[in-house]
């Protein structure tokens, strides 16, 4: 039987995990007063969820070394075989993380316009002006809407005082 | 009173014009969602959480509930027509659906699925309807013992079943669990990995968490891998009708579909898949045309939408009658009725009546509605599948963002949706599931406070939790499900390398 290649194994997966337990266990020494009457303290169930996270990341591991397969999912919209497109993955990632730097000073709707144009950018997507608009229409009409419903979405423009 | 009162009272409730607008709106986008592609019913339910806030409970589960059926609906029509299922319980509708359509008798399937889907689901809501308030009565009895032991079981078989493997399952689930310890601690008032940030105190809201993983996951997956090719739609030839022998080939399927779609919709991780699979190689079995499976077997498409939409019902009854979320759907459904400070389990039949029964009523109506704006307005959906796809992805990051930044206006709110929408997009790319995150992280409180509570019931004896036959009988189902399936494949693997060093 052929082992997959040294690179299709993502052992990284697995050190995730278990340094995520490790941190949740950390978290889970630092609380010490416990329930007398349940012996249950606020750090129990935290350690449970660690010990279980860094023993499952260490499962992990094993079945990576026998060369268990991570294939990505097959959808509607995205071919599971296809080559990663990196350049949409940080157009994507910077529409996703932008807001939270810039929705505070610039507000919902630009923030919103710039996000929609990035993310059809990278759908490929090439009219910038017309997705600036749609994204324009679209954040101000949800803005619009939501703040008439009662959703707080902060001022229109933050800047303008 | 009876449930027939009860029920009627819930038609009181479900056919106040508002209401009925409610169920209609609810419906249409349910449809909508159905059809269109990277949008479920857990995704559009979660984007509405905030608009929903200012509408009654009521009036908001009545759009649910349309959401839920409508996206039942909507998922066959593009499994028949582009041989693309919107929903995961209508791929094997594409199977003979879009043969069927291929040979010109896409009006016959579609007119199959939607009455098939329209009949299982009034039957599957009957069946609601009386099994529900009898699940809820013996739900009084659980103490915390059976809860935390109910949720366990709800805990391995979701993980144990969903995804490519059991430890990537799990894994899913023990991030969901450990997210939900994120806050102050109820009974100390300690801050619990909140890493000193005040922000964190309340906890990470579960809208943030549903759709970071569901809508900001999605576009990214979508992006670095976007299939740019338009949906091929088979033209619709002839009329949206049925001949005689369409309808004596369809009836019983619906029936078989309905009936195992239900009991297996109402299982933790029971889902969709497994009942439409089933009926689809039942009906192939059973069929007095087996050889037409494969080319456009009408049973084919009859079965698995009458199992599809009765396990979307029998999906409702774990939910409603103990709280238990048993899919991705049913997750985002329990956070909504905890998003209005309601506890969904046996006691939500006695303090909100008025609600439970004028969702179940809305059942029916919405069933009605559904056909009624389905099979006429067909060439209206299929128009859905051709809204460009940057534009469409985008619009929906808009809608994820009011949800993220409408919580309490936080830059770190946005951080930790672009957070966990990364982890989102490796979940998808490396194959974990997402519905046990939800359920950890829905679950995991009161998994937490019904151990305490057992424990200090007992003065911190564990055997309390094995103590009652209903607790036992749920802890040792649990275990078989975690260690049966290793254990059984065990004992298959050894005659075999006993075999090879036979020879």
């Amino acid at each position: 039987m052929s082992q997959p290649q040294a690179e299709s194994r993502p052992w990284w997966l697995g050190f995730a995990v278990i340094l995520m337990g490790g941190l949740w266990i950390w978290g889970s020494l630092k609380l010490e007063i416990s329930d007398r009457l349940s012996g249950l303290g606020p750090g129990a169930f935290v350690l449970i969820v660690g010990a279980a996270l860094v023993l499952l990341g260490l499962i992990l591991l094993w079945q990576i070394a026998r060369g268990e397969r991570f294939e990505p999912e097959d959808t509607e919209d995205a071919l599971a075989d296809a080559p990663v497109s990196y350049p949409a993955l940080a157009s994507v990632g910077l529409a996703v993380f932008l807001p939270a730097l810039i929705m505070p000073y610039l507000g919902f709707p630009i923030t919103g316009m710039i996000s929609f144009m990035l993310i059809a950018w990278a759908l490929g997507s090439k009219k910038v002006p017309m997705n600036l608009a749609i994204g324009a229409v679209l954040s101000a009409f949800a803005w619009y809407g939501f703040t008439n419903l009662g959703v707080q979405l902060g001022a229109f423009f933050p800047f303008a005082g | 009173m009876t449930t027939f009162d009860y029920l009627m009272q819930g038609f009181g409730v479900a056919l106040q014009p508002m209401n009925l607008l409610w169920a209609f709106v609810g419906c249409t986008l349910g449809t909508a969602i159905g059809v269109l592609p990277g949008i479920g019913p857990a995704l559009t339910i979660t984007l509405l959480l905030p608009a929903t806030t200012l509408l009654s409970p009521t009036s908001a589960f009545i759009i649910f509930a349309g959401i839920l059926y409508g996206a039942m609906y909507g998922g066959s029509t593009t499994s028949i027509l582009i041989n693309t299922p919107g929903e995961s319980g209508s791929m094997m509708t594409a199977l003979e659906g879009n043969r069927m359509a291929r040979n010109g008798r896409g009006g016959a399937a579609l007119a199959t699925a939607a009455i098939g889907s329209f009949v299982a689901g009034t039957i599957a809501t009957g069946l609601l309807t009386f099994a529900a308030p009898a699940i809820s009565e013996l739900a009084f009895v659980f103490g915390p013992p059976e809860y935390f032991a109910l949720t366990i079981l709800a805990f391995t078989s979701v993980s144990a079943v969903m995804g490519a493997s059991p430890v990537r399952g799990f894994i899913s689930l023990f991030i969901g669990l450990a997210l939900a310890v994120v806050g102050l601690e109820y009974n100390s008032g300690q801050a619990r990995m909140t890493f000193g940030m005040l922000e964190l105190m309340d906890g990470i809201q579960m809208t943030i968490v549903l759709v970071s993983l569901f809508a900001i996951g999605e576009i990214l997956y979508v992006a670095s891998r976007f299939n740019s090719a338009a949906p091929a739609v088979v033209p619709i030839k002839g009329k949206l009708m049925m001949s005689r022998q369409d309808w004596s080939r369809s009836w019983k399927p619906w029936l078989r579909g309905t009936f195992l779609g239900f009991p297996i919709g109402a299982l933790p991780a029971g889902g969709s898949e497994i009942p439409t699979l089933l009926s689809y190689s039942i009906e192939k079995r059973l069929s007095k045309y087996p050889q037409e499976f494969g080319k456009g077997a009408i049973e084919g498409v009859a079965g698995p939408e009458a199992a599809n939409n009765s396990a979307a019902a029998g999906m409702l009854v774990p939910l409603l009658t103990l709280g238990l979320p048993t899919s991705a759907t049913a997750a985002v459904m329990l956070a909504a009725f905890q998003n209005y400070g309601l506890q969904p389990g046996p006691t939500l039949f006695t303090q909100n009546p008025e609600l439970v029964w004028g969702l179940i009523a809305s059942l029916y109506i919405g069933n009605t509605m559904l056909l009624v704006l389905n099979l006429p307005l067909v060439g209206l959906w299929v128009r859905l599948l051709f809204i460009p796809r940057p534009q469409l992805y985008a619009g929906i990051l808009i809608f994820a963002m009011v949800g993220v930044w409408g919580i309490s206006r936080s830059w770190i709110d946005l951080l930790i949706m672009g957070s966990l929408g990364s982890l989102g997009y490796l979940f998808r790319v490396y194959s974990f599931p997402i519905a046990p995150v939800l359920i950890g992280l829905i679950l995991g409180p009161t998994t937490e406070l019904q151990l305490r509570r057992a424990l200090q019931i007992s003065q911190g004896d564990p055997t309390i939790l094995v103590s009652t036959p209903i607790s036992a009988v749920l802890i040792v189902v649990s275990l078989l499900i975690l260690i049966g399936p290793p254990l059984w494949s065990f004992s298959r693997r050894k005659p075999v390398s006993a075999t090879a060093e036979d020879s």
